[in-house]
């Protein structure tokens, strides 16, 4: 592995310690937990200058509570940990994020972590379009104690957040939408263990008459350096009876909100149009739990 | 800066001295010698690095031999007990599931969990247990036939 410049991994075993190790290292250290993306950053050039690792997974994030409020999930949960867990895997308005965990490999599902990959921000994963969708926020830790950032503000371009130095993903935590919501993810790969071509999150709140009051649409994996939100889709389903028209016409709206890349995984061409599709598909899977 | 740790592997511990950024296959390969794991693409992409830790079938190329510290690795090694292979290796031969081969010690490791979790396996639960190891050759059929002929002898053991 090109990590040569690496010194020294620590194991701190509490948040003040990691603040004060960041703090020492200034920019020359990086949090790790799964330690995946570690391959992903060497191979860009981007951890020329780490001396440091520090290891976050004696720190206890290694949980998902529940309840009225929403969910909680701790950093360094496992993707393996969030789909054996019963309580949250069956309601329908965290479908995106089941969906989004149904793609990994095994050898991913037991090393990747929930934090993980929210602070590597790379807009071609998975759970950050999902947890966009579900209005998320990042709990971060920092030498003034815990804040949450809302999702949509957190990310601020290609492997860029809006975390201080001396900060670090300690939660992800998701707000519990009105009654009858519901949501649903597709990525679109080459193969299971490839970065997303294109991956679409849509979630939905919907009342008795079948008519939608809320939604959140949002876009990632090559358009763009984060996650794209696809606003004019959702202003076409909020506030009208999602049937099969309205259904077309959000879909085609999102290709209008996107501004995909070409890249040696496809074409900006194929993204858009695949946009159109996606959205189309995910709209009628989050349907389906709504009801 | 250079450590000595000890890693359990395949229930033997091993004096090892790492680097921060060694891979647990770098170090499973090149200071313990146990050559069983191969390296592909080494960037967790292929699948033949493939060991258990703990029990769950994880990439050693992407997994930091610090990070494994006390606690149990498997690699294709140990899978042997008693002087027998095990039901997945046997069965891998049995099914001719083996052509070049540089796949195949990371697609049993993959089976293993697989085989632990699900012991009666459907053809899409197979699949997906493998799907984060390519085969170049066989085409994956021979290698689903010998993991559900291992299920089957397992079953019946």
């Amino acid at each position: 592995m090109a990590l040569t410049s690496v010194e020294t991994y620590h194991n701190p075993e509490n948040e003040t310690a990691v603040v004060q190790l960041l703090q020492q290292y200034e920019d020359s250290a990086l949090i790790v937990a799964g330690g995946t993306f570690l391959h992903g950053l060497a191979a860009r050039g981007l951890l020329s200058g780490v001396e440091a690792l520090i290891d976050i997974r004696n720190l206890d994030l290694n949980y998902i509570t529940a309840n009225s409020d929403g969910v909680v999930i701790g950093a360094t949960t496992l993707f393996a940990q969030l789909e054996e867990d019963g309580s949250i895997g069956q309601q329908p308005w965290l479908g995106a994020m089941k969906d989004a965990i149904s793609y990994p490999p095994v050898q991913i599902m037991n090393a990747a972590t929930v934090g993980g990959s929210i602070a590597a921000s790379c807009p071609f994963f998975d759970l950050p379009t999902a947890f966009l969708a579900l209005d998320g926020a990042v709990r971060a830790h920092g030498p003034g104690g815990s804040r949450d950032i809302p999702m949509e503000a957190f990310f601020a371009g290609l492997f860029e957040n809006c975390l201080a130095p001396d900060e670090f993903v300690t939660a992800i935590t998701l707000p519990q939408p009105a009654a009858g919501s519901a949501s649903a993810f597709i990525k679109l790969e080459t193969n299971a263990n490839d970065l997303a071509i294109l991956n679409v999150a849509v979630a939905l709140t919907m009342d008795r008459s079948n008519t939608c009051s809320q939604a959140r649409v949002f876009v990632g994996g090559g358009t763009g350096e984060t996650p794209a939100r696809a606003g004019s889709a959702e202003q076409a389903l909020v506030g009208a009876v999602v049937d099969a028209g309205t259904i077309d016409r959000a879909a085609e709206a999102a290709k209008s909100d996107v501004d995909p890349i070409s890249d040696h995984r496809a074409s900006a061409e194929y993204r858009a149009e695949m946009t159109r599709v996606l959205v189309a598909r995910a709209i009628r899977k989050a349907l389906e739990r709504a009801r | 800066m250079k450590q000595v740790i000890s890693l359990n592997v395949n229930n033997e511990a091993h004096e090892v001295a790492v680097q921060p950024y060694d891979s647990l296959l770098d170090t499973l390969r090149g200071t313990a010698g146990l050559t069983a794991s191969k390296r592909g693409c080494d960037s967790g992409g292929c699948g033949c690095c493939t060991v258990l830790v703990d029990g769950r079938a994880v990439y050693s190329c992407m997994t930091l031999a610090l990070q494994v510290k006390g606690r149990a690795v498997t690699t294709v090694e140990g899978l042997r007990s008693n002087g027998e292979l095990d039901p997945i290796q046997q069965s891998f031969i049995d099914a001719d599931a083996v052509q070049c081969g540089y796949c195949t010690c990371g697609i049993m490791m993959a089976a293993k969990q697989l085989l632990a979790d699900n012991p009666d396996p459907g053809e899409d639960d197979i699949r997906k247990g493998i799907s984060g190891n390519l085969c170049r050759c066989t085409g994956y059929t021979k290698i689903v036939d010998a993991i559900k002929l291992a299920a089957a002898r397992l079953q019946a053991s």
